[in-house]
C-alpha cells in the first residue's frame, strides 16, 4: 500500500513539475511576443527587403492588421502588387487579386509561396500557435539565452517546429531556428531591437535562407498602431470592399 | 490639321487621368487616398491558318493581324471612393490606331444604420473556378484570355450583409436596363450568399434577368490538407441562349447574308458545372485541373456545320451572280461563332506551373482539350517581375481534329509579350 502511494505521488509530482515547465514556457512565448507585438489588435507597417547573395533585390511594403484568434489581414502596398489581400483566419486562408475582385481559398503551400513569405508579416506572436519546452542554455552572439524547442500546435503554422532562443535576462527573442514540416532547417531568423516610443521593440527581423543558399530577408516593422478592426473585416467575403485604409 | 475624334477623346482622357492622379497624390500624405499609376505595353502576333475554310472572309475580320496596346492605368481609392481608370491607345495591323478611355470601376462603400453598401461600378466576378466559371452570372468574365484588358465593372448598387461566418448580398446590376446586346449589360437583380463552414467555402447566387430568367447557382472551395484545393460549381438557368450556324436546309440567299449567318438558339434550362483543383508543393510547382460540362455552349455538329456552310459559300464563289462581297461578308460574318464564352460543351484544363519560391520568374503550361470533338490549345508563357517592372512573354498554339472547334479557329496560334511599370 504505501509503496502504492510512494509511486502515485512520485507520479502526480512529475506531471506537476511537467504542467509547470509548460506553464512556464507559455509565460516565456508570451513575455517574448511582447517584444513583436505589444498589443492584442494593432495594424503594424512593415517594409521586407529581400537580398541575392547579399545584394538588395527586392522591396515590399505590407500594412498588417492583427486580432486575437489568429486573425490577421496583409494589405500589399507595393506599386506592383498594390490592392493585393490575404486574409488568415487560424489555419484557413484567402487571397483577392485586384484584377478579379474575388477572395480566393489557398493552400498553405500557395501561402508560403511569393516575393517573401507572408505568414513571415502576417504572424507576430508564438504563444497561441506554439508550445514546447526549455532544453538547455546558450550565448548567442554573446547574449546568455535559453533554448526553447517549441512544436507547432495547430497544421496551418508556417513552420512545425521552432527553436527559440529568448535572452535570460529579459526574455526578448534574439534568434529563432525555423524548421519546415521535413523538420529541414528552412531559416534562421535573429531579431534586432529598438527603441520604440519607450519600449523595447524587434524592429527588425532577418531571416537567413537555408534552403536558397545565397537569400536573405529583412523584415523591418516600421509602426505599431493600436487599430482595431470591427469582425466584418475578417470574413473573406468583405475582402472585395475597399473599407480598409491602404 | 485637327485630330481624328477618338485620338482627341483618348488625349482628353489622359489629361483627365493625370489631372485625378496629381491631384489625388498631393492629398496622399494625410493618409486618405492611395493611388498607383501602371504603364502597360503589350503586343501580339497572329499566325493566320491560310488553309481555313473561313479564309474568303478574313480579310474582314481581325484574326491573323499582328496588334499592340500601350495602357495608363491609375487604380486606388480616396475615402469611400475606389477608382480604377484606363487610357488605352491600340493599333491593329490594316487598321488606324484607336484610342479609348475607360472608368473601368468607379465605386463607393459605405454604411448607413449598420447596413453595408456599395453603388457605383463596379468589377463583380464570382465563382471558385480558374478556366470556366458557371456563377459568374453578373460580370460573366472571359477567360483564358492571352493578355486581357482590365474587366470593366457593372453599374449596380448593393446591401450587404456580414456576419462571423457568412455573407448575403442583394445586387441591383445595370439599373434601369432590360436586355441589351451583351448578357452583362442586362438589367438584373441578384442574391449572393456565402457560407464558411470549416475549411470550406460555400456560395449560392440566384439572379433574374430578363433574358435567361432565373438562374440558381452553387460553388464551393475546400482545402483538405496544406497542398491540395478542390472546388466545384454548379449553374441551373431557366433558359439559355447560344450562336449557331444556320440549318443545313438554308438556302443559298440565306447563306449570302452576312446579318444572317449565324442564329441565336434558346435552350430550355440548360446546366453548367465544373470540378477542379490544385496541387501545390512547397518547390513552387503547382498542377490544376479542371473538368467542365456548359449547356449553352456548341454541340461538335454545330460546329461541323458551320464549317459544312463556309465550304457551300467558297463554292458559290465565280458563279454568275453571286458577288464575291456577299461571300466574304457572310463568311467574316459566321467567324462571330468563335466569339461564344465556351467553345466546347466538354472541357478539361490541365495547367502546370511553377513560380519561384524567392519571387521573380514564373512559368506555366496550359493544355486546354475539348473533350467533344477532339480540339486542343496549348499555352506557355513565362513572366518576371521586380518591384515596379514585370515582363510577360508567351505562346498559344491551337490544333486537334479537322473538324473540331480550336482547329477550325482562323488562326494556328498567337505569340504575346508584356512590359509593365508601376508606380
Amino acid at each position: 500500500m504505501f509503496k502504492r502511494f510512494v509511486l502515485l505521488a512520485l507520479a502526480s509530482a512529475s506531471l506537476a513539475a511537467a504542467a509547470a515547465d509548460d506553464g512556464k514556457v507559455k509565460s516565456l512565448l508570451r513575455q517574448a511576443d511582447a517584444y513583436r507585438l505589444a498589443m492584442e489588435s494593432g495594424r503594424v507597417e512593415t517594409e521586407v527587403r529581400t537580398f541575392k547573395a547579399g545584394v538588395p533585390d527586392k522591396t515590399r511594403q505590407y500594412a498588417v492588421y492583427l486580432k486575437p484568434g489568429r486573425r490577421s489581414l496583409v494589405l500589399f502596398r507595393t506599386a506592383t502588387e498594390r490592392g493585393q489581400k490575404m486574409l488568415m483566419l487560424g489555419d484557413d486562408y484567402w487571397l483577392m487579386m485586384p484584377s478579379s475582385q474575388r477572395p480566393l481559398r489557398i493552400t498553405a503551400m500557395q501561402k508560403l509561396l511569393g516575393e517573401a513569405s507572408t505568414g513571415d508579416v502576417a504572424t507576430m506572436t508564438w504563444g497561441e500557435d506554439y508550445d514546447g519546452q526549455q532544453v538547455g542554455e546558450e550565448v548567442i552572439d554573446g547574449v546568455p539565452c535559453l533554448k526553447l524547442d517549441l512544436v507547432g500546435q495547430r497544421k496551418g503554422v508556417s513552420y512545425p517546429r521552432i527553436v527559440l532562443y529568448l535572452a535570460k535576462k529579459d526574455h526578448h527573442p534574439v534568434q529563432a531556428e525555423l524548421y519546415v514540416a521535413s523538420d529541414k532547417l528552412a531559416k534562421l531568423a535573429r531579431f534586432q531591437l529598438g527603441d520604440v516610443e519607450g519600449r523595447k521593440q524587434v524592429t527588425v527581423m532577418t531571416l537567413i535562407d537555408h534552403l536558397q543558399k545565397d537569400r536573405s530577408t529583412e523584415v523591418h516593422y516600421l509602426s505599431r498602431t493600436d487599430r482595431t478592426l470591427s469582425d466584418d473585416y475578417f470574413n473573406p467575403a468583405f475582402l472585395v470592399r475597399a473599407d480598409v485604409t491602404q | 490639321m485637327k485630330p481624328p475624334y477618338r485620338q482627341r477623346r483618348l488625349l482628353q482622357g489622359l489629361a483627365a487621368t493625370l489631372g485625378v492622379a496629381l491631384s489625388l497624390q498631393a492629398g496622399a500624405g494625410d493618409g486618405a487616398a492611395d493611388f498607383g499609376w501602371t504603364t502597360r505595353l503589350v503586343a501580339e502576333g497572329h499566325e493566320l491558318r491560310r488553309d481555313s475554310p473561313f479564309a474568303a472572309g478574313l480579310d474582314l475580320t481581325s484574326f491573323g493581324r499582328d496588334r499592340y496596346r500601350i495602357e495608363q492605368e491609375l487604380r486606388g481609392r480616396a475615402g469611400p471612393v475606389s477608382l480604377l481608370l484606363t487610357a488605352t491607345e491600340s493599333g491593329r495591323e490594316g487598321a488606324r490606331p484607336d484610342g479609348r478611355f475607360v472608368a473601368n470601376e468607379a465605386y463607393a462603400d459605405f454604411s448607413v444604420g449598420g447596413e453595408r453598401f456599395t453603388v457605383g461600378k463596379k468589377v463583380l466576378s464570382g465563382d471558385v473556378a480558374y478556366a470556366f466559371r458557371p456563377i459568374d452570372v453578373l460580370q460573366r468574365e472571359s477567360r483564358l484570355q492571352v493578355m486581357p484588358a482590365q474587366l470593366e465593372g457593372i453599374p449596380m448598387l448593393s446591401w450587404d450583409n456580414f456576419s462571423v461566418d457568412g455573407a448575403w448580398s442583394v445586387v441591383i446590376a445595370n439599373p434601369g436596363h432590360q436586355r441589351r446586346g451583351e448578357a452583362r449589360e442586362d438589367g438584373s437583380v441578384a442574391l449572393k450568399l456565402y457560407r464558411r463552414a470549416g475549411a470550406a467555402d460555400l456560395h449560392g447566387v440566384l439572379r433574374n434577368s430578363n433574358r435567361y430568367g432565373l438562374e440558381l447557382g452553387a460553388a464551393a472551395a475546400m482545402v483538405p490538407s496544406d497542398a491540395l484545393e478542390i472546388h466545384a460549381s454548379l449553374l441551373t438557368q431557366h433558359r439559355g441562349e447560344r450562336r449557331l450556324p444556320l440549318a443545313d436546309t438554308a438556302s443559298v440567299a440565306d447563306l449570302l447574308r452576312a446579318d444572317r449567318a449565324l442564329v441565336t438558339e434558346t435552350i430550355a434550362a440548360p446546366r453548367k458545372a465544373l470540378v477542379g483543383g490544385t496541387w501545390t508543393t512547397a518547390e513552387g510547382l503547382s498542377v490544376l485541373g479542371e473538368l467542365w460540362w456548359d449547356g449553352t455552349a456548341p454541340a461538335a455538329a454545330d460546329w461541323q456545320r458551320l464549317a459544312r456552310q463556309a465550304a457551300q459559300r467558297r463554292a458559290l464563289l465565280g458563279l454568275p451572280g453571286v458577288p464575291a462581297a456577299a461571300v466574304a461578308g457572310a463568311t467574316a460574318a459566321s467567324t462571330r461563332m468563335f466569339e461564344q464564352g465556351n467553345l466546347a460543351r466538354r472541357g478539361l484544363l490541365t495547367r502546370l506551373a511553377w513560380s519561384d519560391p524567392g519571387g521573380g520568374w514564373s512559368a506555366s503550361a496550359d493544355l486546354l482539350k475539348s473533350m467533344e470533338d477532339g480540339g486542343w490549345t496549348l499555352t506557355t508563357a513565362l513572366a518576371w517581375q521586380s518591384d515596379r517592372l514585370r515582363f510577360d512573354a508567351g505562346l498559344r498554339r491551337h490544333g486537334g481534329h479537322a473538324d473540331s472547334a480550336y482547329r477550325l479557329l482562323p488562326e494556328r496560334g498567337v505569340a504575346f509579350v508584356g512590359l509593365s511599370v508601376a508606380y
